[in-house]
């Protein structure tokens, strides 16, 4: 028993050493018209590790991140999931979306439907899961945000944080190997922002990979595993967060942390 | 009897059959506004696709639709289908005018409501890996069908009062009635301003209707 318990443990640790990254960004560029967004980036992200995105505004970083999940279109380069380019032909963008969650700044929720029926959807229409048993995960998923009271509440009547781990909770529901944050925080009042950023670590701490556009420091020394600094379209600077913070190589990365801290 | 003015007792008499006149009245426009909604949705989300072989021929559509006479595409329609081979009836031929006139309207409607919902939402539903039509049927139709009821509602009452214009292909409906009258009894008021009453009977509460929804909802969002 516990032979085969240690078993299992071991090979388990085996798919995190021996797996490549989860995601890896190839020389990726990316325009709007004339406006280049993205310039050659390369990045790789590690299975179970958390990335914080760091940069101002129109650095490119909320590009970076949609581009994971082809909401927005590369122009060269290449984007891997688990070593399999994202844009060959036989992967279906949709089983992609449903591989990569993807929580956003303003929450979007579904407006007309119940907080349960907002989780529910994408397993039941895109997964083919039967209803009660979507129910049964959906109130589980609830219970991990704290909201298991709101499954049958409408989202307007929720605060700005209770919507955005419902959020979480829905883009949780597809069961994705990836997690991407866009600012999520920035739209909530402040006092709103702990709930969600505890979420987050939880989520973090249960081994979820996680790719975080955020401006919340102290959420980015105390869960990121690694921060990149992005500046007009290029990585700048890369590093652990308490290097990258406390000492900051890069002069551009130098005075955006001197702003912001 | 005639040019005396509104004669009640007559008014009394002939209102059985001006009401079954309102009753297919009623029935035309409720038969066509429902046919023209399914086209007004097809093609409303035609309009706004970005492959041009949908939204050109919706555009076209809507186009020479809006831009010619309903009494002239009743007409053609009536007349002008059985010279191709297609002999409808005059029932058939106005709600398959009405429809398609209607449609035109619609599809503009569903246009505006659809593009009236924020692109946060599409986004949030193909992040979870619904499909487009996925997307439109449980996402954005439902918001966007909430947001246009008001205009659907009036167009429901135009084209109620536009049905109007099938009295031209024969059918008995509530003008047509009226009109039988007339050229019965030789009194234009009495019936005439009757049918207006009737309309107006119809119409008023209808437009209470949509505004009862309209206010409803703004305080729901």
């Amino acid at each position: 028993m516990i032979k085969k318990i240690s078993m299992k443990k071991k090979s388990e640790k085996n798919i995190i050493s021996n797996g490549g990254p989860v995601i890896k960004m190839v020389n990726v560029t990316k325009s709007f018209g004339e406006l280049v967004v993205l310039r050659n980036i390369n990045v790789e992200i590690k299975k179970g590790e958390v990335l914080v995105v760091l940069g101002p505004s129109g650095s490119g970083k909320s590009t970076l991140i949609r581009c994971i999940n082809r909401l927005e279109k590369i122009d060269e380069g290449k984007i891997l999931l688990d070593g399999k380019d994202i844009y060959s032909p036989d992967m279906d963008v949709h089983k992609l979306r449903t591989r990569v969650g993807m929580v956003f700044q303003q929450f979007n929720l579904f407006p007309h439907m119940k907080v349960i029926d907002n989780i529910m959807l994408s397993p039941i229409k895109v997964k083919n899961i039967p209803k009660d048993k979507a129910k049964e995960e959906a109130m589980e998923l609830l219970k991990k945000v704290g909201l298991e009271d709101k499954f049958n509440s409408f989202p307007h009547e929720l605060s700005g944080g209770q919507q955005q781990r419902v959020a979480i909770a829905r883009a949780l529901a597809m069961n994705p190997e990836v997690m991407l944050f866009d600012e999520v925080t920035s739209a909530l009042d402040p006092e709103l922002v702990k709930g969600v950023l505890e979420t987050m670590k939880e989520l973090a701490t249960m081994g979820m990979t996680m790719v975080v556009v955020t401006h919340e420091m102290g959420f980015a020394k105390e869960v990121a595993d690694r921060v990149i600094f992005m500046d007009e379209g290029i990585i700048i600077e890369e590093n652990e967060p308490k290097e990258l913070f406390e000492n900051p190589q890069n002069p551009r990365t130098q005075a955006f942390i001197s702003k912001i801290l | 009897m005639a040019g005396q003015g509104f004669q009640i007792d007559l008014f009394i008499k002939i209102l059985p059959e001006l009401l079954r006149g309102a009753a297919i009245t009623v029935q035309l426009t409720a038969f066509s506004v429902a046919i023209g909604t399914l086209i007004g949705l097809f093609a409303g989300m035609a309009r706004i696709s970005h492959y041009k072989i949908f939204n050109l021929p919706s555009a076209f559509y809507v186009e020479v639709i809006r831009g010619t006479p309903l009494l002239v595409q009743i007409m053609i329609v009536y007349y002008g289908l059985p010279a191709l081979g297609f002999n409808l009836d005059q029932y058939t031929s106005g709600i398959l005018a009405l429809s398609i006139n209607s449609g035109a309207y619609i599809a503009e409607i569903f246009k505006a409501g659809i593009k009236s919902i924020k692109k946060g939402q599409t986004e949030a539903s193909i992040s979870l890996g619904l499909n487009y039509m996925q997307t439109m049927r449980y996402v954005i139709l439902p918001q966007a069908t909430r947001n246009i009821l008001p205009a659907l509602g009036n167009e429901f009452i135009a084209l109620l009062k536009d049905s109007s214009l099938v009295s031209v292909i024969a059918i008995s409906e509530l003008l047509r009635r009226g009109m039988i009258v007339y050229s019965r009894t030789y009194d234009a008021w009495t019936p005439l301003l009757g049918v207006a009453l009737i309309y107006l009977c119809i119409t008023i509460p209808l437009s209470r209707a949509v505004q009862f929804i309209e206010k409803r909802w703004e305080i729901h969002d």
